[in-house]
């Protein structure tokens, strides 16, 4: 009779391993162990190719470096082209200011995509610029001071909860969508606000209450569907009382 | 009776409400105070490891209502069906540890020539655990080529599953407008300092039967009364020796737990948790009491606690408290706290121990002969109480296992001495589980 030499129990003569701890039963077992740790090993040392050798970190660099040159090349071509057309530079500066946003994305995606704070915070700040940098293209600081950053505001401060309420979810199906329903209908509310203030300088609201209005009601379905009737008999079994 | 198709216990779609007594233990579990119980078959030889897979591979459709994963609804807890394999594991980690979340609340740990089986008391008690272990016992040794007599009883593979096998046998039972039971006042517990954690540990004694029977019978009473009695004067003992040192300040009654098996009282055949508890005490108030007058006093108390009476008036209370609408109608999350608090206040205060026996394991004469003997190992013990006992006894043995999260034995060592002094044969003691 066999038995196992890590458990104990008693094992039948053809067991090679053992079913309740897995412990190889025979030398020649732990021979064919060994042989399957070789092979594993030897797969493993398959030659890589010189992008598969590289770690997360240095892949992650090489798509920024990358990314950067595509774009840099977009802004040096774009400049080139308007100056020789018009011996100055005009509608060009878009484009590149475009192409720097992307950058400083690209950049937060490569190396601050975990840290969720660190690159919500970088991604307002690159699009802030942005909506600042073009007002200043009109010679004058109109509209994104008054409009274009307040609203910037709202939309990352309702978005960054809606990602935390996502991420936070036990389980993820239709409460995801009526999330990012009420978040829409939010910021409907916040656009809607900060126009009429910005055009009226009052407080008026028209049309976005009503968008908000027909979005609550589809989302407490969503909601009442995921939660309490993900199956038939849950609603009896998760109230029973 | 109801006869119930295999079909309807499918993953996901068969669930079970929390019976009475579990209700409490789902908002009480930690790591430390995991009620798991634990049953042991200690055989005379080893496992014969294909022979066990296989028996539990039978055994698993016979028992679907053990084949449950605790989920929490809004007003309660429940239990579901699920689809996972009865888990048969290396013996080598660490007692009674906590299931896991989203997993069953049963395992059967194996090594060398132990089966055991580990349930959490959401599912079950000690006997609903005993009978299923006899069934994985006696199939295995089936397996192994020892028949089982036609005429045995127990739950064989092939046999349909009755309803009453998974009802709750408290709410069978209950009966409305019983008067309210009058609250105990706090009992003595133990002044000895705990363990680091992991805290739990289990020490083994194993006693001879055969010169504890004509003690207990002696004196007119069970191997129960009679251990419980040793179980009181240690206590008092301990108490004592505090006392005169000025370490307690105040006297206080001694009382012990005896969890008592309502099957034999009240006609069930349900697996899940079916068992009431007696609490023999003395009031240390009134001063010392000698061995005789503890047994006269705990021989009396157990026949009075049980009175089928006194047990519909305890259920029907227990019940009755989990029926009412303003206790049904509460947030599970708000209903927790409130169990947790009455559970430290109201519970485990009033006694000072735990002692539990699940009686004698009987097997077919053929298998008999393959086993050595068995340990119950009742769950860890709260802060509170510190120390308890599980007794079972199969053959000549009565194994006691002493559950202790203390960094002191004086008590399990002190009882021992005590039997050994009355000229009962102590067979082994602290020994490691096995």
């Amino acid at each position: 009779m066999k038995r196992c030499k890590n458990c104990g129990v008693i094992l039948e003569e053809n067991m090679n391993y053992c079913p309740l701890c897995g412990a190889p039963a025979s030398e020649q077992a732990a021979g064919n162990e060994e042989d399957i740790r070789i092979k594993r090993r030897s797969r493993e040392d398959k030659p890589l190719t010189d992008f598969q050798r590289l770690s997360v970190w240095q892949k992650r660099k090489l798509f920024w470096e990358i990314s950067g040159i595509i774009l840099l090349a977009g802004i040096v071509v774009t400049l080139i082209i308007d100056y020789t057309a018009s011996q100055t530079i005009s509608w060009s500066k878009y484009p590149v200011m475009v192409c720097l946003v992307l950058f400083a994305h690209t950049t937060l995606i490569s190396f601050w995509h975990t840290r969720f704070i660190t690159f919500s915070i970088g991604s307002f700040f690159a699009n802030a610029a942005f909506v600042f940098i073009l007002d200043i293209f009109n010679n004058q600081i109109t509209w994104s001071l008054a409009l274009g950053i307040p609203l910037l505001i709202a939309i990352y401060v309702i978005v960054v909860i809606l990602i935390f309420i996502i991420k936070h979810a036990r389980k993820r199906g239709l409460n995801v969508i009526a999330y990012s329903f009420v978040a829409g209908g939010l910021i409907t509310l916040f656009i809607e606000g900060f126009i009429s203030l910005y055009a009226k300088a009052q407080l008026q609201l028209e049309w976005s209450p009503i968008v908000m209005a027909s979005v609550l009601p589809v989302a407490a379905l969503l909601l009442f569907i995921h939660f309490r009737l993900r199956k038939v008999t849950d609603l009896k079994r998760f109230f029973h009382i | 009776m109801l006869e119930t198709d295999h079909k309807t216990f499918e993953a996901g779609q068969f669930w079970l409400p929390l019976d009475n007594a579990a209700k409490i233990f789902p908002a009480t579990v930690t790591s430390e105070l995991t009620t798991v119980l634990r049953i042991t078959a200690v055989l005379k030889e080893r496992v014969r490891i294909k022979a066990l897979m296989r028996a539990v591979t039978l055994i698993e459709k016979r028992f679907p209502y053990f084949q449950m994963k605790l989920k929490q609804g809004f007003f309660w807890y429940y239990l579901e069906h699920t689809g996972i394999h009865f888990p048969v594991e290396v013996d080598d980690k660490k007692l009674c540890r906590k299931f896991p979340g989203n997993g069953l609340l049963l395992r059967i740990p194996v090594a060398e020539n132990r089966i055991s089986v580990e349930f959490s008391h959401i599912l079950t008690d000690g006997k609903g655990a005993f009978e299923f272990l006899k069934s994985i016992i006696l199939i295995y040794f089936r397996e192994c080529g020892i028949p089982i007599p036609a005429e045995y009883s127990f739950y064989r593979p092939d046999e349909d599953i009755s309803e009453e096998e998974f009802e709750d046998a408290y709410k069978h039972y209950f009966k409305e407008n019983y008067p309210p039971i009058v609250k105990r006042s706090e009992a003595f517990h133990l002044p000895f300092k705990l363990k680091a954690k992991p805290r739990f540990d289990v020490t083994h004694a194993g006693i001879s039967i055969k010169s504890l029977k004509p003690k207990a019978r002696e004196k007119g009473v069970s191997i129960t009364d009679y251990l419980v009695s040793v179980y009181l004067y240690t206590l008092q003992q301990i108490y004592l020796d505090f006392y005169s040192s000025k370490r307690l300040k105040s006297r206080k009654p001694i009382r012990i737990q005896v969890p008592v098996n309502l099957r034999n009282i009240l006609p069930s055949s349900t697996m899940r948790n079916f068992s009431l508890f007696v609490m023999p005490g003395i009031d240390l108030r009134l001063g010392h009491y000698t061995f005789d007058e503890i047994v006269k006093m705990v021989y009396h108390q157990m026949r009075l606690e049980t009175d089928e009476k006194l047990i519909h008036k305890n259920i029907s209370r227990n019940v009755g408290s989990e029926r009412k609408l303003y206790v049904r109608s509460i947030p599970i999350w708000i209903k927790s706290l409130i169990l947790r608090i009455k559970y430290y206040s109201l519970g485990i205060s009033q006694y000072s121990g735990v002692l539990t026996n699940l009686g004698s394991a009987k097997f077919p004469a053929e298998m008999e002969a393959h086993i050595d003997h068995f340990n119950f190992i009742p769950p860890p013990p709260t802060t509170m109480l510190k120390v308890n006992c599980g007794i079972i006894g199969f053959g000549d043995k009565l194994v006691l296992s002493f559950g202790n999260i203390t960094q002191s034995d004086m008590l399990e060592k002190r009882m021992l001495e005590f039997i050994e002094s009355q000229n009962v044969e102590i067979l082994y003691k602290d020994l490691p589980v096995s």
